[in-house]
């Protein structure tokens, strides 16, 4: 009883005890979206664009954080998942600002597998970039949230520098009490820029401090004058 | 980039200057003094927040480092909490801390029908720059819209000189109402109950029979049966855990503030006995912090309970939230009375296996344990007799929005929307014709008043794809819109999603600024495709019920919107 045997989207697969649905479909083939998964890293399950259709659950599950239990039919390529998994890709890809868009990304990767058109949402308000670090260059304009370097930071360097503050649209990674990178206790291991994406996250001094900055008109700091909250306005066209 | 030094080859790390923010010693004085004795265990991490917030009257990033440093936390850990919590004042460098006194002001959707925005617009012009005005999700008083929370004073039927006057009064400490407390519960049998299973007068298998027989289903919203419930939590191995959930948050929801406001001790009471069932070895409750008066109750209460105990206690814990309406979801609540973010956690694991500290954890609903000691004193029958229309059991309605007499009203579990307005809150308000109601506040959906006459109870609103969820019944008249309503809702998810989850996250802010066009001009296509992802994919209960209000407009009021 070692293995557990499910079927993917009509196919019959077989699991190794405590593997996901995600890894066992990976090694069948199956091509899942996902991007706060990462080998090596604790799941975490936040971004859903790997969610797929378990027979008999009201909704989808996140394959990267879900176990397949014996005679379980899973759908990855249903109609109903792929809206979702598309959707997703769609809401992170309108919030990338299109100078930090970078091509070989992981982002751009499943948009193209999935065959994602411009997305239909306006940008949210754009943060500046932070070029204070010496060895790492910080353009949180294109950062999906995926927390991949919190974890790679915290649980796998135990720097614990970088933190996901604020809450809602407003959460964002910071570095300790929110200091530029440059000034924060950051001893450039670099695990984070390995983890990260999208590129949010970048080597300095190899080109990312030429990337030009989002026009002043879409910059705007998310959060709100004490830092919980949304700043009014800073979503788009919601101006209270 | 000058501190770069590729040519002597050196490791960035070596640079000899001290890496991140110093310590500043005046503020770590003045946070050692405000945590006194208190022991510094990550759990309470945001009761620590609060502690040095009330002494200093916001947190600088000097005194949040300080509370690092004095936890043995890193700054990241703390700041991130801290930043999660809309009553945290984080004040950065060169920036001015808030004026001593706060106004909130409630913007949820009875507040917002009952005029809220002129109020805000009002206060913010009337009472200068020595208050501060915010604008407030619900605090629970929408029997009383608009309501207004001045400091800890709660104001009902809020106006610029009624606020103003208690501004003028320096009035800002919670105001008790008139309750059962101790004596009065025990002089009225109150505790024997307790008493007589702790003592073994009554078996565990008698209790949970007459739980399971009355047919108590969880009343926080979900509905889950209570004895199974039970039934999951025992069979895992010890210890075991009690969290109560007293974080109602839920717009139009205030019958667990009327359970804690009138018996406190019989939520109590309910409380030990679940306790008791499963075999607790400590008891948590989580409160939140929009109800200082409750607060106040309880901590009273609690004391008064434990100087002359009806018999054997187990430690209980009373823990305040810090505004975030998530933290009622209890996977958050678990998270947040761990000291942590507020944001949820992924089932499986369900927290009747591995809840709070890792253990397993049964989480109640206040009212749900508010029914527990009376169907043990009445039998199960007393409860299970109640019901219109072939349902069983009963429960509080909150009632707002424009009927005549909003409160909270106890009525049979089955019973119409539009038997609440005429036979429980008077009827109508003068001019108003019944055009639509909330049936689970702002999770369950909009229904139009063609569905009046449908029984409200768990399941049956399935059909219609809405839910009863915490009972907040918010009545729409001719005067309003559903899309009105509906964006006012999804204006509440964007400012109280977590901000976990792809689907909440992004979703609820795409959603509301959608509909923050003329209604004539929604994209009600993109609209739709939007709230099946938020509904079938985000992690937790608020980012699948935020789509509810999108899609109940699309189906039932489709006249209102465009395209």
């Amino acid at each position: 009883m070692s293995e557990v045997r499910f079927t993917l989207d009509g196919r019959e697969i077989t699991a190794a005890r405590g593997e996901t649905i995600l890894m066992a479909a990976r090694r069948a083939g199956a091509r899942i979206p996902h991007l706060c998964y990462a080998d090596g890293m604790r799941p975490d399950g936040n971004c859903r664009a790997c969610v797929v259709e378990i027979d008999g659950e009201r909704v989808l599950a996140p394959s990267c954080c879900r176990e397949p239990a014996e005679g379980m039919t899973v759908h990855a390529d249903s109609a109903r998942a792929r809206r979702s998994q598309r959707m997703v890709l769609e809401l992170l890809l309108a919030d990338v600002s299109a100078q930090t868009y970078r091509h070989d990304s992981e982002l751009a990767h499943w948009a193209r597998e999935l065959a994602l058109g411009a997305p239909r949402f306006e940008a949210r308000r754009q943060p500046p970039p932070d070029y204070s670090h010496p060895a790492i260059a910080v353009r949180l304009d294109a950062c999906i949230q995926c927390t991949r370097c919190v974890r790679a930071c915290r649980e796998v360097q135990v720097n614990d520098v970088i933190g996901y503050a604020g809450r809602g649209a407003a959460a964002r990674i910071v570095f300790d009490t929110e200091l530029p990178m440059g000034e924060s206790t950051c001893v450039a291991c670099g695990e984070c820029v390995q983890a990260c994406p999208t590129g949010a996250l970048m080597p300095a001094g190899v080109g990312a401090e030429d990337t030009p900055p989002v026009a002043a008109a879409e910059q705007g700091k998310w959060y709100g004058p004490h830092r919980t909250e949304l700043r009014p306005g800073a979503a788009n066209g919601t101006a209270p | 980039m000058g501190r770069r030094n590729r040519a002597a080859g050196l490791p960035v790390m070596l640079r000899p200057v001290p890496k991140g923010r110093p310590t500043d010693e005046a503020a770590l004085t003045e946070v050692r003094a405000a945590l006194g004795d208190a022991p510094r265990r990550r759990d309470l991490l945001i009761e620590h927040l609060h502690a040095v917030q009330e002494s200093i009257g916001y947190l600088s990033l000097d005194h949040l480092n300080a509370v690092a440093e004095d936890m043995d936390l890193t700054p990241a850990e703390v700041y991130e909490v801290a930043t999660f919590y809309h009553h945290f004042d984080i004040v950065g460098d060169g920036e001015a801390p808030p004026p001593p006194l706060t106004v909130r002001v409630c913007d949820s959707i009875a507040c917002e029908m009952a005029g809220a925005d002129e109020l805000l617009a009002a206060l913010r012009d009337a009472l200068g720059a020595g208050v501060r005005v915010v604008p407030a999700p619900c605090i629970g008083r929408c029997d009383g819209a608009p309501a207004a929370l001045v400091g800890a004073r709660a104001l009902d039927r809020a106006s610029v000189d009624a606020v103003q006057a208690l501004v003028d009064e320096g009035v800002a400490d919670a105001a008790l109402p008139e309750y059962a407390d101790y004596e009065a519960y025990r002089a009225g049998g109150g505790y024997d109950t307790l008493r007589a299973c702790v003592e073994g007068e009554r078996s565990y298998e008698d209790v949970h029979a007459a739980v399971r027989g009355a047919g108590l289903r969880g009343l926080g919203g979900a509905g889950f049966p209570c004895a199974r419930k039970w039934g999951f939590v025992r069979s895992e191995p010890g210890p075991r855990y009690v969290a109560l959930n007293a974080d109602e948050g839920e717009p139009g929801t205030f019958k667990d503030r009327h359970c804690m406001e009138t018996e406190p001790h019989r939520v109590l009471e309910g409380l030990l006995i679940a306790a008791w069932a499963v075999e607790a070895e400590g008891v948590w409750i989580y409160l939140r912090d929009e109800y200082p008066a409750c607060r106040e109750i309880l901590t009273l209460e609690l004391a008064a309970l434990r100087a002359d105990p009806p018999c054997a206690l187990p430690p209980i814990h009373l823990r305040r939230g810090a505004g975030a309406y998530i933290c009622g979801e209890e996977t958050s609540l678990i998270e947040s009375l761990e000291g942590k973010r507020g944001e949820p956690r992924l089932r499986p694991p369900y927290p009747a296996q591995v809840g709070l500290f890792g253990q397993p954890t049964l989480v109640h609903n206040v009212e749900t344990v508010y029914w527990i000691p009376e169907i043990l004193r009445r039998g199960p029958e007393w409860y299970s007799s109640q019901g219109r229309r072939g349902r069983s059991g009963m429960r509080f309605f909150s009632v707002s929005g424009r009927v005549k007499e909003p409160g909270v009203h106890l009525a049979p579990a089955g019973v119409s929307a539009r038997e609440l307005i005429d036979e429980y809150a008077g009827g109508m308000a003068e001019g108003h014709d019944f055009y639509a109601f909330l049936p689970g506040g702002a999770s369950g959906g909009i229904l139009p008043s063609a569905l009046g006459d449908e029984p409200l109870d768990f399941d049956v609103l399935a059909e219609h794809g809405s839910f009863i969820g915490s009972a907040a019944i918010v009545i729409l008249s001719q005067a309003d819109t559903a899309a009105a309503a509906a964006l006012n809702l999804l204006r509440f998810f964007r400012h109280e999603s977590c901000g976990k989850c792809t689907p909440c996250r992004v979703g609820t802010d795409k959603a509301a600024g959608l509909m923050a066009r003329r209604a004539e001009e929604w994209n009600t296509g993109l609209l739709a495709e939007l709230a099946e992802t938020m509904a079938d994919a985000s992690i937790c209960g608020l980012g699948q019920a935020a789509a509810n209000p999108i899609q109940s407009v699309l189906r039932f009021f489709p006249q209102e919107v465009g395209r």
